[in-house]
């Protein structure tokens, strides 16, 4: 076989076998379970193919299946093709069988569905690998000038002053007639109550410690500190200082809270 | 070749497989990623939605009140991403498990998030996961609707 011809083969190979994993993965789903059947046994054929094939091939040609060796630098072939082939021939064998095996025993899918998956990253990294040898000092630039960007980007605009609370505890103050107490706030902040079981405090999730982050109770989910010196945004969405003192006081006091009990809290965290 | 081996990269992304589409109306996001992440509509029917939102001030023994346009706008951008409407793979993947007519409310109470979830004890134990609906715990992208094995 000429050498031209041993390319062309080894690459009509290569396109059959990439494509054929292509669409086994894409297609592992439920719905699409016969194409994916169907691309995984075209997947083990393309892979004997490969062996027939390098049988074929002449003896220093591209079709030969070389053992991978350590002698970088020296003239010829990258080394590393050797050991991509010697990697990911094998593993992408496990996967297709691994795959025949699972469709007749279900309990072997989660094998299939591990070894496929790290089929995949082998893959991923021989795509980078092929990139970094053919235009690594391309992509390097390219991956330098992303970082650059990224930097500039990180370094955000800062925030600023915030009238709006300003103006909710003026609207409290109107309402309640009275001045408000920090120390009034605080007390609330720290009672315990008995109207729910689980959130016996604002403390429960907000903590102990205003300036901390808090977490849901319930839901895990982190929240940010309500003390205004830690968390600048605190009380200055009118709708949402609205909307949460009625959740919240309905769920912990089991009532709604007052005007003035709401300006003393605004006024507790304001000045933590 | 190497357009080639890029296009793969790109065909083959792993994200594809375990995708659910995120909310994108900004009132909805903010609204439901209050108290917990906002969850992805594609993991529920739209019947579990709309039953859901009839009644915010009765939210799993929490108390989401909203006022009723708000909750009106919620309840429709839900029903519309559903797993039984717009919720793509995934919602089908859900709805393939759904016994038929039922509304689940929750969606760590689905056949399909049961089945994926088959967990040992000590995994729902850990520090940070608090509950099962904490999916942010275990799947660190899921606010991006990611949610790949690991
Ligand atoms: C079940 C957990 C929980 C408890 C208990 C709780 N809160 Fe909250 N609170 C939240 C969550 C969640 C938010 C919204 C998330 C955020 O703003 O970071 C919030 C936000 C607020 C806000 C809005 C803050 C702002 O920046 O606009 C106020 C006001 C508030 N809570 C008051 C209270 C009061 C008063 C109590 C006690 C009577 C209380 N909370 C108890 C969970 C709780
Ligand atoms: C006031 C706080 C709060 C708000 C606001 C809120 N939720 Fe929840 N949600 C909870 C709590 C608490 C739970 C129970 C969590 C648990 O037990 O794991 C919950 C549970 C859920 C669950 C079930 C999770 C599971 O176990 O599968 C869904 C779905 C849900 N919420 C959707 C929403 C939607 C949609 C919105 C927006 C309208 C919303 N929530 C707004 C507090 C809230
Ligand atoms: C305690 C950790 C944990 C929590 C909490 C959790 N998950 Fe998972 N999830 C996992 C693990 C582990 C897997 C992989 C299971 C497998 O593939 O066998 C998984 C898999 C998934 C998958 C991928 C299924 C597939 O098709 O491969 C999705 C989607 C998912 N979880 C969604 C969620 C959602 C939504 C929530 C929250 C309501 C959630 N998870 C909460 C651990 C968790």
């Amino acid at each position: 076989m000429s050498p031209k011809l041993e390319f062309t083969l080894l690459r009509l190979w290569h396109a059959a076998l990439a494509g054929g994993f292509v669409v086994a993965y894409v297609t592992a789903d439920e719905d699409t379970y016969r194409m994916h059947v169907f691309a995984g046994y075209w997947v083990l054929g393309a892979l004997a193919s490969r062996l027939l094939l390098a049988l074929a091939g002449s003896e220093a040609g591209p079709l030969r299946l070389r053992r991978p060796s350590l002698s970088f630098g020296k003239p010829g072939r990258n080394p590393l093709f050797a050991w991509m082939a010697a990697l990911l021939l094998p593993a992408l064998a496990l996967g297709a069988v691994s795959g025949i095996i699972a469709d007749g025993i279900p309990k072997a899918e989660d094998l299939h569905e591990g070894l496929a998956q790290a089929g995949l990253w082998l893959v991923i990294a021989h795509a980078a690998t092929i990139a970094w040898i053919f235009q690594g000092r391309r992509i390097r630039e390219f991956l330098s000038g992303a970082a650059l960007i990224a930097a500039v980007l990180a370094a955000g605009p800062a925030q600023a002053g915030d009238p709006a609370r300003d103006a909710i505890l003026a609207a409290y103050a109107k309402e309640a007639g009275q001045p408000f107490s920090a120390a009034r706030g605080e007390a609330l902040y720290r009672s315990k109550n008995t109207a729910s079981p689980d959130f016996a405090s604002c403390a429960t999730c907000h903590t102990n410690d205003p300036a901390a982050r808090g977490q849901h109770a319930k839901t895990g989910r982190v929240i940010e500190p309500v003390a205004v010196s830690a968390n600048p945004k605190r009380f200055t969405d009118a709708a949402k200082v609205e909307e949460r003192f009625t959740r919240d006081c309905q769920t912990v006091l089991g009532r709604a809270c007052s005007a003035l009990e709401k300006g003393d809290y605004v006024t507790f965290l304001a000045a933590k | 070749m190497k357009k080639f081996a890029l296009a793969f990269c790109l065909a083959a992304s792993p994200a594809l497989a375990d995708f659910a589409p995120p909310i994108t109306d900004p009132v909805t996001l903010k609204a439901c990623g209050e108290c917990h992440m906002a969850f992805q509509p594609s993991f529920l029917p739209a019947r579990s939605w709309d039953k859901m939102m009839a009644n915010p001030a009765d939210h799993f023994g929490d108390n989401a009140t909203m006022a009723p346009d708000k909750a009106a706008q919620i309840r429709k951008v839900l029903m519309d991403g559903a797993a039984d409407t717009n919720g793509g793979r995934m919602g089908s993947k859900v709805m393939k498990r759904q016994a038929a007519g039922a509304t689940p409310l929750r969606i760590t109470e689905t056949a399909w998030f049961q089945r994926k979830h088959d967990l040992p004890e000590r995994v729902w134990k850990r520090p940070g996961v608090v509950t099962k609906s904490n999916c942010v715990a275990c799947h660190p992208a899921a606010e991006k609707g990611i949610y790949e094995d690991d």
